[in-house]
């Protein structure tokens, strides 16, 4: 292209009409069955991930649900143990690898290109690969699950019981493969937002004022690049000690059953804060709109952020106290667990301090944060005690540790979601959800919630071992059994409220105005829900709060409006740098990840799969880099 | 407008979709059979009812066998089970890790008796002459099967996709889901069954 004649199809170039007609022609997917499979659309993908996430989040429900009924009462038989087995890890295998680490990221897939003000996320195609990938992996278990042969081994998948020798059949495979898939589809959308972070946010948007969900999800994206090839290789390494025999994990030929520990857990320790920090980020969004003032601390947030993303790589060992190691390690890591309580702690006062100094608004959002507070709190006080290892010998495998993790995950994690759920859904649908049914779902959610599981906390210094099917008469559980149990149906009817109000609202509720909230970062500058090129013209963005009077100063860039540009800023400063073409819609993703999961799924029958899946999955690759001389190609 | 629709109804297509996924493989695992921890008493009293040819060799496996879909032969559990078996009960003292040693090699090619399920069982219940003692009075009748299903597997001519991987010890040979043992069949320079005519 000569500078002549794209002179005139530059954004300053019309007046605003026009403009959104151009760019809605260029970034706009096209309808049909075609342009759905391959849109790259981060707002329609985003909103994919995250239906899909709570579809799984249900059906994870559903099966726990399922383990509340066997064990009401002593020496129950709905479920046989094999089952049970096979329904525990499957619940904890959907809950962390198909509902909490995607839906964070799905979230960060929706908000983050428009927090940053560009038009799409870096690498788009990428990003599609990367839902078709986790669907497949998603179908992988569940399919599995419901053909009776769901793996069967605890979502950590220990080494021997989930070994060649100890775990017969493919359940296990199906375990590893699963996570592959996962990964991959984590990994691809963590490089994305790294980049899109880094590289496309809108100019003058200065790492100081970055708003704070923006550089949650960029601290876990920097986790989920750094811990999940940990699981990756441990996941290979077990999938080949099981088809080809290998011997990473056989003591007998200088393998070693413990690496398999070290491997899950240097990945699955982080896995909790991967789940967290963007809890973390959501909570301060949404204190700071609720409160009409930006979050106390803004500094000391970020710091704390990072230092609990860096901490988070130490404390792996807690995980492993019972399993005989030296007393050194056992010390270094109660200590460094105790150390990981500072930044949440300075997190947390930080949002009272802004909740304290400010005008709170009680709508839903701000309760489930309130919620997530007084949840999160206990969680991270039980949390302190397990860090010491006479106390965590005592309750280890109990349901004491069931107690302590889903206060510090369902706390830590879904209330914070739920929260956002309530905040972003206008601009996720362009709907507001009802807010007398949102007080419900919450009231329902949070007694719920503490009635289930608060009574585990006994359960398990009473004795109860985690992860059995049935308990016989004369044990002391059965009460507090049947207790929680049926506060587990209050749970779910607070859970099935939220699924009813979600869908009924999507449909049918009052339309919500660009920024119905008042909120300050620059997603609710754009309508609800954002056209497809999310910002007719570029924010320029000048402090912490972009937002005035409901619009932002707009940049005088000179894009392209002929086909899909955006553009790159340097990283400290965000100063402008280049304008960047940014890839159009492609079928190629779809194809290469149907190829990819036929390749890994083969791999778990024969070791072939390797050498012959990879052919049409580099033939998809090559139609997906094919020069398709549209506009895009050009740069 | 219609784009609007369609968009209010993605979500519930999506979650159609994989409902509907879920139901097929649910409908598939209805018809699979489940993994029997423990087989219910009269149908393991019934795997006892086996009829033998007069000479020992091959026979009919009762009718509740195939009721139950062949389990010893192509189930993954049943099979792991067996290995362990093999090694609870002393198999190697005599067979080795399946090449032979005292008693006859599995990896051969060769079946004294039969590759049938029903002469497996008969040798292992009931012990074979030149030296095979009977494991009637040491194992349950669902055990021998288990056992057998795992020997044949040793020695199959097909792979199986089901068959057992290592074990967490000093491997000698490769695992049985390494392939078909006709890959590994050795019958040594003269072929170790030169009366019985040339190799399978």
């Amino acid at each position: 292209m000569t500078p002549k004649d794209n002179r005139e199809i530059r954004d300053t170039a019309f007046d605003a009409a026009e403009l959104e007609r151009r760019l809605a022609a260029t970034w706009t997917t096209p309808p049909g069955l075609l342009g759905a499979l391959s849109t790259v659309d981060h707002k329609i993908i985003g909103r994919r991930y995250i239906t899909t996430a709570f579809v799984f989040l249900a059906l994870g429900g559903l099966l726990s649900l399922l383990m509340r009924l066997q064990l009401a009462q002593p020496e129950a038989r709905f479920i046989g143990p094999d089952r049970y087995n096979q329904i525990f890890t499957t619940h904890g295998t959907n809950m962390m690898f198909l509902f909490a680490v995607p839906v964070m990221q799905a979230m960060a897939i929706y908000l983050v290109p428009l927090m940053v003000g560009t038009r799409n996320i870096a690498f788009p195609r990428l990003n599609a690969f990367s839902y078709w990938m986790y669907l497949a992996g998603g179908l992988l278990l569940w399919i599995a699950f419901v053909l009776d042969t769901g793996p069967d081994v605890g979502w950590f998948a220990y080494v021997p019981l989930a070994g060649p020798q100890y775990a017969a059949g493919k359940r296990a495979d199906i375990w590893a493969q699963m996570i592959t898939f996962t990964e991959v589809s984590a990994l691809a959308v963590a490089v994305e937002i790294v980049v899109t972070v880094f590289k496309q946010r809108a100019p003058g948007m200065s790492l100081d004022r970055i708003p704070l969900f923006v550089w949650s999800m960029l601290v876990t994206s920097f986790l989920v690049i750094l811990a999940m090839p940990a699981i990756m290789i441990a996941s290979t390494s077990l999938i080949l000690d099981r088809l080809v025999g290998t011997h990473f994990f056989n003591p007998a030929e200088g393998g070693d059953a413990l690496l398999w520990q070290h491997l899950f857990w240097f990945f699955g320790h982080p896995e909790v804060y991967i789940i967290f920090l963007p809890a973390v980020g959501m909570v301060s969004t949404i204190v700071a709109t609720f409160t009409r003032r930006p979050v106390f601390g803004y500094l000391g947030m970020v710091m704390a952020l990072i230092a609990t993303g860096v901490l988070a790589f130490g404390l792996w060992v807690h995980h492993m106290f019972v399993a005989g190691l030296p007393r050194l390690g056992e010390s270094f890591f109660t200590a460094s667990s105790m150390a990981i309580a500072v930044p949440a702690g300075l997190q947390i006062f930080c949002w009272l301090a802004t909740m304290w100094a400010g005008k709170p608004i009680f709508k839903t959002p701000l309760l489930f944060v309130i919620g997530f507070i007084v949840i999160f709190v206990i969680g991270g006080l039980t949390g302190v005690m397990v860090a010491s290892v006479p106390f965590d010998t005592q309750v280890h495998d109990t349901y004491f540790v069931v107690a302590h993790f889903h206060y510090v995950l369902v706390g830590g994690a879904v209330f914070p979601l739920l929260g956002a759920i309530y905040y972003w859904f206008p601009k996720l649908t362009g709907r507001m959800l009802n807010e007398t049914t949102g007080r419900w779902v919450f009231g329902l959610i949070f007694t719920g919630f503490n009635l289930t599981f608060f009574p585990m906390h006994i359960l398990g210094l009473r004795g109860m071992p985690r992860r059995i099917y049935t308990y016989q008469p004369e044990m002391p559980w059965s009460g507090l059994n049947m207790f929680i149990s049926l506060s587990a149906i209050v749970l779910a009817a607070g859970f099935l409220l939220f699924f009813i109000d979600a869908i009924r609202s999507a449909r049918a509720g009052a339309t919500a105005s660009a920024n119905p909230w008042g909120a300050t970062t620059l997603e609710w500058a754009t309508p609800s829900p954002p056209p497809s090129y999310n910002f007719a013209k570029l924010p320029l963005v000048d402090s912490l709060e972009p937002i005035h009077d409901d619009a932002f100063l707009p940049a005088a860039i000179g894009l392209r409006v002929d086909r899909r540009e955006l553009l790159i800023t340097s990283v400290v400063e965000a100063a402008p740098e280049a304008r960047e073409s940014s890839s159009g819609d492609s079928i190629w993703p779809l194809w290469a990840a149907l190829a990819t999961t036929v390749a890994l799924i083969w791999s778990i029958f024969s070791p072939w799969a390797v050498v012959w899946g990879s052919i049409p999955v580099a033939i998809a690759l090559i139609g997906w880099f094919w020069p398709k001389d549209v506009p895009e190609d050009d740069s | 407008m219609s784009d609007r629709v369609v968009e209010t109804l993605k979500p519930a297509l999506v979650a159609g979709g994989v409902l509907l996924f879920i139901c097929a493989g649910g409908l598939l695992g209805w018809l699979r059979q489940p993994r029997e921890l423990r087989l219910d008493p009269p149908a393991a009293a019934d795997l006892d009812q086996f009829r033998l040819m007069h000479n020992g060799i091959s026979g009919t496996p009762p009718q509740s066998y195939f009721a139950l879909g062949k389990p010893y032969e192509a189930d993954a559990y049943n099979l792991s089970q067996g290995k362990r078996l093999y090694s609870w009960f002393g198999c190697p003292a005599c067979h080795g890790d399946g090449r032979g040693g005292v008693g006859p090699s599995f990896l051969d090619g060769w079946w004294l008796y039969g590759p049938e399920m029903v002469s497996i069982v008969a040798s292992i219940r009931d012990g074979r002459p030149h030296g095979m003692p009977a494991f009637r009075d040491k194992m349950t009748i669902e055990q021998i099967w288990q056992l057998a299903g795992y020997v044949q597997t040793i020695g199959s001519y097909t792979p199986k996709v089901a068959a057992p991987s290592r074990n967490d010890d000093k491997n000698s040979r490769p695992a049985e889901n390494r392939g078909p043992a006709i890959i590994m069949f050795d019958e040594g320079p003269t072929g170790a069954h030169f009366d019985q005519g040339p190799s399978p």
